[in-house]
């Protein structure tokens, strides 16, 4: 909502400057957005009067005009077609800054001398189109400031409406709230409402849908002279952003702001019959409206008819049948109460928003109908050279009386934590025009003004009361609440520690949209079978590749990797924990599961130096380092690492790990696809991981057990053995620990070596494994007796043959 | 005896000086001092002597060994000395970088998010989380934001299906868990939250916390208590504060919490918009129609409520100035915070 300061004073009296202003309306819950002031740098523009036009000696369409600014008479170069002597226009003199930032000289155009420039409305900032110069009203003085003879000087103020405050849509309602800080009375410009008879003899109201629109006022106009609206009414609305149109649709507009009731103007002429029908539209009826737009109904929209057609969508917008234009010589001027539930819809249906619309959805007054329509039939009036040819019609289905509701000061006091009396309780109210008589010593009974559609129970005008004295007043308190033990999720835990583990791992924590691109399956290459594929649809999504809710972490991570690469980071590790979704069919709801993903591309350790580390790449042990961290430090014993049988779509087949305890798969790992990376744009290798966290919150534990510290030392004995190649260097040591030698506490490869003395077919593993005893220290006699055994061991598990070293 | 004492001294001194490095001088010491060595096997002649001449004898054998013990380690000490200096001239470049030791980074997000909890749940708040996809019921129905109603337009809504949505706001779970306990209640709830909004203030996913306190005699005051808190933790104590009214739909009265902008202390620049005030969070009592709806008894109970943006606050605190950034995981971004 937007007003002027100048404006709002017509309607209640105030000292304060437009800051101060916009301060306090904040503060009472109407949030100031802007304050601007209007026009500024016209100060110096003058006003001119021409005197004469002549034809410019070698330009067409360029003429040389003669002009008094005051006592001062210029010549003129200007290039407008609308110039004609006798017209007062906007100069700009030599040295005068134009909005644009131009400077004006004295110049030579084609030849002739220009002492100034003629302006349009536009280049001044004041209209938006620029048909030619800018024809000032007589009233304006040749010689002024312009800013003085426009009365340009004033501050515009933009206010961000609350859906609940649809009274303070109105320059009444701002007033009101103004007058709730000074304690100044607002002055409107008609303070009774007419009675008005429910029939006239010259048209006729009938309404067809009472609860759609309960109240329908209308006034008929004659002899209306349809032409420019005067200045005064023209700047207003030009300040608030609204386009003069004609004397009598910015009527409606004004007294729309002013009152903050819609008001609409027919041409009578077109109205069939002089009939007025409010009527739902019939299935598909289609009708033209003002902007030009045919559009097609639905039988729940609400239609002014007359009758025959329907002539305007009720509470939206008029239709261009019965649109007032130049010939229009008689108005019907329509006031009406609409539904705000059905002015919403039909708005909501036809995506057509007004400033119309926005107030009936809101909720009007209802009680405004007949004061806004006198105001605006006065004005019209006045302002249009019209007559009254009768009393008019209100045609009214019955509008809620005001409620009545009990305030107690107990309460108030109570609900707010601070202390009031009643008397002062009551005394805020009357501020902002809320009369409360008292029932007893704690109890007010407020009548609520029809205005204030919002204020339904006492909660709500405790709130009043509390932004009347000002929510700042209020001492801050703490809760006496008691004392209890929160709670933790076992879940939540998990994540904060999964995300400590893995960022102590140096890898960065990423987030992503939880919802991505459909076609990403495609691109991961998924079979069309694959649960992956099941996704959830979003029916109104932003854009393309915000269409489905993810399935998996890894598209968002792949596009990040992009993203880095792109922008010379190639050093990439980043991990997620987030949310995946799923239909869940026999569930009212989705499923949701959390996994946690990472990706790992270029160099570990991000920007080190290669003095330090060389130019090695992530590879997958790195991946397995930081699994087996992972799964150690969350105390979850005896994982699988497995080479999948299968490998997803996206993973290279032969690097493909999947991480298993008897209960189920905790998760995968491995380097991806080229032809995966290949549809992400991404030209370096990258590997993945991914976990499901949900499973990990159920086996995770966290409260390792300790483990005496050995008082003896041990020993390392070294072996090398000649194992075939398709050996698993992997599965020796899993071996050797699984057959639970006793003393055997850690088995190394420290070296697998092919090549020379090596026989083709064959690899060398060196092996180190610590011997100790919690009891002795060990002997070579004691250790020599199990290393025995584990060679033995080695060679018939694995036709394994020891190397001598 | 004595003669000999003095002589092994002599020769000791003699071999210490042709020493040329650790390794001669470690065998020169043992030669001399160790425990088979030279000197030892005087001592052991000790005990042979007079009475009268052995204290004297004792005394002076001692002050031997202990010079001798002297002077190998002022030798000793002279190699390392001069060992370390030709070292470090030859190889160490102490002005070389440091090695990178890998390291990450929690999401700045994450980091303010839990950051926020924390202070929570110093003050006894249970940390809650609820679904992303939600109920158009615990949504909006719930908490008093009927189906065509203008607070609708508040919400951008990514919608399922008609009654299946991405929540707005984190605030469903003041009605999931007022369904399911009786008060007292202390909760917060943080978590991701979407609207079809999308610009250099607005991401289509944001984060938010909401909190909730019901109990018997719960008051706006409290509320102002807690969340003044709130605020002097997250941001600092002498960051100023103000409270001025607003609407949701489930709170009565509501409010907006203000602070003064951390960018100009709140003189006015092009981020407060020139009102020295920066827009924090929403908050407000409950309105007794969310307790209607869930059966508690309005008269008897009250509470308050707040939510706020997650990235909002990251943004003011770290000074960043597009949200976008938050969701392009760009590691130079990342690494700083």
């Amino acid at each position: 909502m937007k007003f002027t300061v100048n404006w709002l004073k017509k309607y209640v009296d105030f000292d304060l400057s437009a800051g101060a202003l916009a301060d306090r309306l904040t503060m009472l819950g109407l949030e100031v957005d802007a304050v601007q002031s209007l026009y500024p740098g016209l100060e110096h523009i003058k006003v001119a009067r021409i005197v004469s036009v002549e034809k410019h000696p070698n330009a067409d369409k360029l003429s040389l005009c003669d002009v008094m600014v005051g006592e001062e008479q210029k010549r003129i170069v200007c290039g407008a077609p609308n110039v004609r002597a006798g017209m007062l226009a906007p100069i700009a003199l030599p040295g005068c800054q134009m909005p644009s930032g131009l400077l004006i000289k004295k110049s030579k155009i084609r030849g002739e001398t220009s002492e100034g420039m003629l302006c349009s409305g536009a280049e001044l900032g004041i209209v938006s189109d620029s048909a030619g110069l800018m024809d000032l009203p007589e009233s304006c003085h040749c010689g002024a400031s312009l800013t003085a003879a426009l009365d340009l000087a004033d501050t515009m103020i933009e206010v961000d409406i609350t859906p609940n405050r649809a009274d303070c849509t109105s320059l009444l309602g701002i007033a009101r709230e103004v007058g709730g800080v000074t304690g100044n009375p607002i002055k409107p410009p008609v303070e009774t409402p007419p009675i008005l008879p429910a029939t006239s003899s010259n048209f006729s109201v009938e309404i067809l849908a009472p609860d759609a629109c309960p109240r329908y006022a209308a006034r008929l106009l004659k002899n209306v002279k349809i032409g420019p609206s005067p200045w005064w009414l023209k700047r207003l609305l030009l300040a608030v952003g609204l386009r003069p149109i004609n004397n009598v649709v910015d009527i409606t507009n004004f007294v729309m702001l002013e009152y903050g009731q819609p008001l609409h103007a027919f041409d009578f002429a077109k109205i069939g019959e002089g009939r007025i029908v409010v009527r739902k539209a019939q299935p598909a009826e289609t009708i033209s409206t003002l902007d030009g737009t045919e559009r097609t109904l639905t039988d729940e929209m609400l239609l002014i008819c007359d009758a025959k057609k329907a002539i305007a969508i009720a509470g939206v917008m008029g239709g261009e049948n019965s649109e007032v234009t130049a010939q229009t010589t008689e108005v019907l001027l329509e006031s009406a109460y609409f539904a705000p539930t059905s002015i919403r819809r039909t708005s909501r249906a036809l995506k057509l928003s007004t400033d119309a619309s926005y107030r009936f959805e809101r909720g009007i007054d209802p009680q405004g109908t007949l004061l806004a329509l006198e105001r605006a039939a006065k004005l019209i009036v006045e302002c249009c050279g019209a007559e009254f040819v009768d009393d008019g019609v209100d045609c009214n289905h019955g509008i809620a009386e005001p409620a009545l509701i009990h305030l107690r000061a107990s309460q108030t006091c109570k609900r707010l934590g601070t202390s009031l009396t009643i008397e002062e309780i009551a005394s805020l109210l009357a501020r902002i025009g809320i009369t409360a008589a008292r029932l007893d010593a704690d109890t007010l009974q407020v009548t609520v003004p029809s205005f204030r559609i919002d204020l339904e129970r006492e909660i709500d005008l405790i709130e009043e009361v509390a932004r009347l004295k000002g929510y700042n007043e209020i001492h801050p308190t703490l809760p006496a609440v008691p004392m209890s033990l929160s709670c933790q999720e076992p879940s939540f835990i998990l994540r904060r520690k999964v995300a400590n583990i893995m960022v102590a791992l140096g890898v960065f924590e990423a987030i992503n949209y939880s919802f991505n691109a459909a076609r990403y399956s495609s691109m991961l290459g998924l079979a069309a079978d694959d649960p992956l594929r099941e996704q959830i649809t979003i029916v109104n999504p932003l854009a393309d590749d915000q269409g489905v809710m993810r399935t998996m972490l890894l598209p968002g991570l792949l596009e990040n990797i992009r993203h880095n690469l792109n922008r010379q980071t190639n050093d990439i590790s980043l991990f997620e924990i987030g949310k995946v979704f799923w239909p869940h069919t026999g569930h009212e709801l989705p499923r949701e599961a959390i996994r946690l993903g990472a990706v790992f591309s270029g160099r570990p350790g991000i920007g080190s130096p290669m003095l330090h580390y060389g130019d090695r790449a992530f590879d997958i042990y790195d991946l397995k380092g930081v699994a087996e961290v992972l799964l150690s430090q969350l105390g979850i014993k005896g994982a699988q690492f497995c080479k999948a049988d299968s490998a997803p779509s996206y993973a290279d087949q032969d690097e493909w790990l999947t991480v298993t305890l008897p209960t189920g798969q905790l998760g995968s790992f491995g380097k991806l696809a080229q032809s995966t990376l290949k549809e992400f744009g991404i030209k370096q290798a990258v590997y993945s991981m991914d976990f499901d966290l949900d499973l990990l919150t159920t086996l995770a534990i966290d409260k390792p057990l300790f483990t005496p510290l050995s008082k003896f030392p041990s020993v390392s004995w070294d072996l090398a053995v000649l194992v075939p190649e398709e050996t698993g260097a992997g599965t020796i040591l899993q071996a050797i620990m699984a057959k639970n030698f006793p003393l055997v506490d850690h088995v190394e490869i420290f070296d697998v070596y092919r090549g020379q003395n090596i026989s083709a077919g064959m690899k060398s593993v060196a092996l180190s494994i610590t011997y100790h005893s919690d009891e002795k220290t060990l002997d070579d006699k004691v250790v020599g007796h199990v290393h025995e055994q584990v060679v033995e061991l080695i060679c018939t598990l694995f036709k394994g043959q020891l190397r001598e070293v | 005896m004595e003669d000999e004492l003095l002589s092994l001294k002599g020769q000791a001194l003699a071999c210490l000086g042709n020493a040329q490095d650790n390794d001669s001088l470690e065998a020169c010491r043992v030669q001399y001092l160790g425990r088979k060595g030279l000197f030892s096997t005087v001592m052991r002649n000790l005990g042979k002597t007079s009475e009268e001449d052995r204290p004297r004898l004792g005394k002076l054998a001692n002050e031997i060994k202990l010079a001798l013990e002297q002077a190998f380690a002022d030798k000793q000490n002279g190699f390392t000395a001069s060992n370390n200096a030709s070292k470090n001239k030859a190889s160490q470049d102490l002005t070389l970088p440091g090695r990178a030791i890998p390291f990450g980074k929690h999401h700045p997000v994450s980091q303010v998010m839990t950051e926020i909890c924390s202070v929570f749940e110093r003050l006894g708040f249970t940390v809650a989380e609820g679904p992303d996809i939600e109920l158009d019921f615990y949504n909006f129905e719930g908490l008093n934001i009927p189906a065509h109603h203008p607070a609708r337009d508040m919400h951008d809504t990514f919608y399922i299906s008609s009654n299946i949505l991405l929540r707005t706001h984190t605030s469903p779970m003041q009605v999931r868990t007022m369904e399911k306990q009786p008060p007292p209640l202390r909760m917060i709830v943080p978590g991701k939250v979407y609207r079809c909004d999308s610009d250099i203030t607005h991401t289509p996913m944001f984060h938010q916390v909401e909190g909730f306190l019901v109990d018997d005699n719960v008051s706006f005051a409290d509320l102002k208590g807690v969340l003044s808190i709130f605020i002097a933790q997250i941001f600092s104590a002498k960051t100023a504060i103000r409270f001025r009214p607003s609407f949701f739909p489930f709170t009565e009265p509501s409010a907006e919490v203000d602070i003064a902008c951390v960018i100009c202390n709140g003189k006015g620049c092009r981020v407060c918009k020139q009102t020295g005030w920066l827009e924090i969070l929403g908050a407000g009592l409950i309105d007794p129609e969310v307790f209607k709806k869930v059966g508690y008894d309005p008269e008897q109970y009250s509470g308050f409520a707040f939510g706020l943006g997650v990235e909002r606050i990251a943004m003011l605190k770290y000074g960043i100035t597009d949200i976008r950034l938050f969701y392009e995981n760009d590691i130079r971004f990342l690494r700083q915070f």
